[in-house]
């Protein structure tokens, strides 16, 4: 850059620049992004002890092989699992039925997308700690699901039960993410050309048959779409499940595979063993992000 | 014939449609009203128990009307359980956090989108499909071996450690790229016929036409920056760095909270981002849309 910049041609000097814009991002996620993820590889190949002073000790797969055995991380995997599977279905019926009733208004549709997106804007810890307070034994939730099976006094035991915990840690993520994917099902409903529906109509289709064999066959790729980020989001669930065991709740049934990383990390000081575990969780979600680019690439036509 | 066979046909759908229509009309608006009250539970919830003596929230029934209204929580909320007033400077620091994460994110995405797509050079593809492989690694995957990094780096415990990993997005990088795809080569020739440099054109004609979709990723970036837990939880030790979520965390976990500080701590926290959310609904809108298909 020295040199004289008359002696460059006009095309040598863009690309100069370009590089100079791009360095930033290029050596930002070379070390905070690729570094880390060989060297998550790499420590999982060690046993570390963040309190011991000696140096990584190299042990192979010894970590993988623990995890294979340890009953504690196949739980976590269960626990992920569960949690994964029962809040991403109905997020994705759900929404898709909301979004449905949302377009077919001529009024108001506004004013629902944003009400419904409101949870979404509540910080994750804000709406876990009010859901605890909401669930507590004297909460509203027991006065009002006693309320409707018309019994009263009944304590659901939302926070004790291991099944009931599950349930109120889906609860609170599903009510946090409806909004979001009901707005995307809005835009896809609303990318799907009226010639298409009005030529149907003018075949005779009536709303449903109209609705099951054109509307819903394109939309197929936002569908697809929003399970797969559904399911990548409920994966990397963390702070419903951290505060949730913070105030007492029972761990076993919500110990997912993020809050797993961070214990055995943070409270056992196990680094390479905590790496291990990462590197799972990541190869799991990659497969899953994979499909997700496959399929938003699709839809990009 | 035909033509006949379908007119009765479509006037007979049509008559059954009416009736048919009007009934799943009304479900339909029954489906949402319950729909949107269930949803605003909480949140209505939250504004209303602060509003009450600590004792009365957990009172069976709920009463939805505070008696009487009471300001104590709000109070004892900002003070906190010891006096020191961390929670104020929690919402700073949170503000400060997000803020600053939020404008890098935004001048580097779009620094490098502009690199990628209006200065052609060897290698733009390659470099833009490494930046497009990290969108896969989702953070809780890094967080161990970056912790380790920022330790390394001695930035444990600092506003540096809490914003140097989240200086930069590859969705940042992604989007900018896309919508600088389809920005006009007229425009920025025009400006170098005139002389004007490269950052110059930057500065004055690519920001300056692209902040419709800057302001998208900087809510975006805000937003989620906001809500981070899992980080702050791993690099903050002194109660003076902590941000909101952290101290939402540590403040519940204090014997001497009661109810009425801690929903007044949670509505406090939420405020912020619903003011935002009312006043700029519709680049949150566009946000979640942007998010999900990666293009606009």
């Amino acid at each position: 850059m020295a040199r004289s910049s008359t002696r460059l041609t006009v095309g040598t000097r863009r690309a100069l620049w370009g590089w100079a814009f791009v360095v930033p991002a290029l050596a930002f996620f070379g070390l905070f992004a690729f570094y880390p993820i060989v060297n998550a590889f790499v420590l999982s190949l060690h046993r570390k002890n963040v309190l011991s002073l000696q140096p990584p000790r190299f042990v192979g797969f010894q970590n993988y092989a623990d995890l294979w055995n340890s009953a504690q991380f196949w739980n976590s995997w269960k626990a992920t699992g569960i949690f994964t599977v029962s809040t991403a279905v109905p997020l994705v019926l759900v929404s898709l039925l909301l979004a449905t009733l949302i377009v077919s208004r001529l009024r108001l549709q506004r004013f629902f997308q944003m009400a419904l997106y409101t949870p979404a804007v509540i910080p994750g810890v804000v709406a876990a700690a009010i859901w605890l307070m909401l669930l507590d034994p004297r909460g509203i939730a027991n006065q009002w699901v006693n309320f409707v099976l018309g019994v009263s006094g009944v304590d659901h035991k939302w926070l004790a039960s291991p099944d009931m915990v599950r349930l109120s840690t889906v609860l609170v993520y599903f009510w946090g993410k409806l909004g979001f994917f009901t707005i995307i099902f809005i835009a896809g409903l609303g990318g799907i050309p009226t010639s298409v529906k009005e030529a149907a109509r003018v075949d005779g289709a009536t709303g449903w048959q109209l609705y099951r064999y054109i509307t819903l066959p394109l939309l197929k790729p936002t569908t697809l779409l929003v399970s797969i980020m559904a399911m990548i989001f409920c994966m990397r669930t963390f702070s419903t499940q951290y505060l949730f065991t913070q105030s007492g709740a029972p761990r076993e049934p919500i110990n997912v595979v993020t809050l797993g990383i961070y214990t055995t990390a943070v409270r056992d000081y196990q680094i390479g063993l905590a790496s291990a575990m990462s590197i799972v969780l990541l190869v799991v979600m990659f497969v899953l992000a994979f499909l997700q680019f496959r399929v938003s690439r699709t839809q990009d036509g | 014939m035909a033509l006949q066979t379908q007119q009765v046909h479509g006037g007979g759908t049509r008559f059954r449609r009416t009736l048919l229509g009007v009934a799943v009309d009304a479900l339909g608006w029954a489906a949402l009203i319950v729909a949107v009250l269930l949803v605003l539970t909480p949140v209505a919830f939250m504004f209303i128990a602060s509003f009450m003596p600590a004792r009365d929230i957990l009172k069976m029934p709920f009463s939805w009307w505070p008696d009487p209204i009471v300001f104590e929580n709000f109070w004892h909320a900002i003070r906190g359980n010891d006096g020191r007033f961390i929670f104020p400077r929690a919402l700073l620091n949170s503000v400060f956090v997000s803020g600053t994460i939020a404008a890098t994110t935004v001048l580097f995405s779009t620094m490098a989108g502009y690199g990628l797509t209006k200065l052609r050079f060897r290698g733009a593809s390659i470099v833009f499909l490494f930046i497009l492989s990290t969108l896969m690694i989702p953070f809780e995957t890094v967080m161990i071996p970056l912790y380790v990094v920022i330790t390394n780096l001695g930035m444990q415990n600092s506003y540096a450690g809490l914003i140097v990993p989240f200086l930069l997005s590859a969705f940042g990088v992604f989007l900018m790229r896309q919508s600088l795809l389809s920005f006009p080569d007229e425009l920025l020739d025009a400006a170098r016929i005139d002389g004007a440099s490269e950052p110059g054109i930057f500065f004055r004609i690519v920001i300056p036409n692209l902040w419709p979709v800057m302001a998208v990723l900087a809510i975006l970036t805000f937003e989620s920056q906001w809500d981070n837990l899992i980080w702050p939880l791993l690099v903050v030790q002194s109660a003076e760095l902590r941000t909101m979520p952290l101290y939402v965390v540590t403040f519940m976990e204090e014997k001497s909270t009661n109810e009425g500080a801690m929903v007044a701590v949670a509505a406090i926290s939420s405020i912020p981002m619903l003011i935002i959310f009312f006043t700029l609904s519709q680049y949150f809108i566009r946000g979640a849309n942007v998010f999900s298909a990666g293009k606009e």
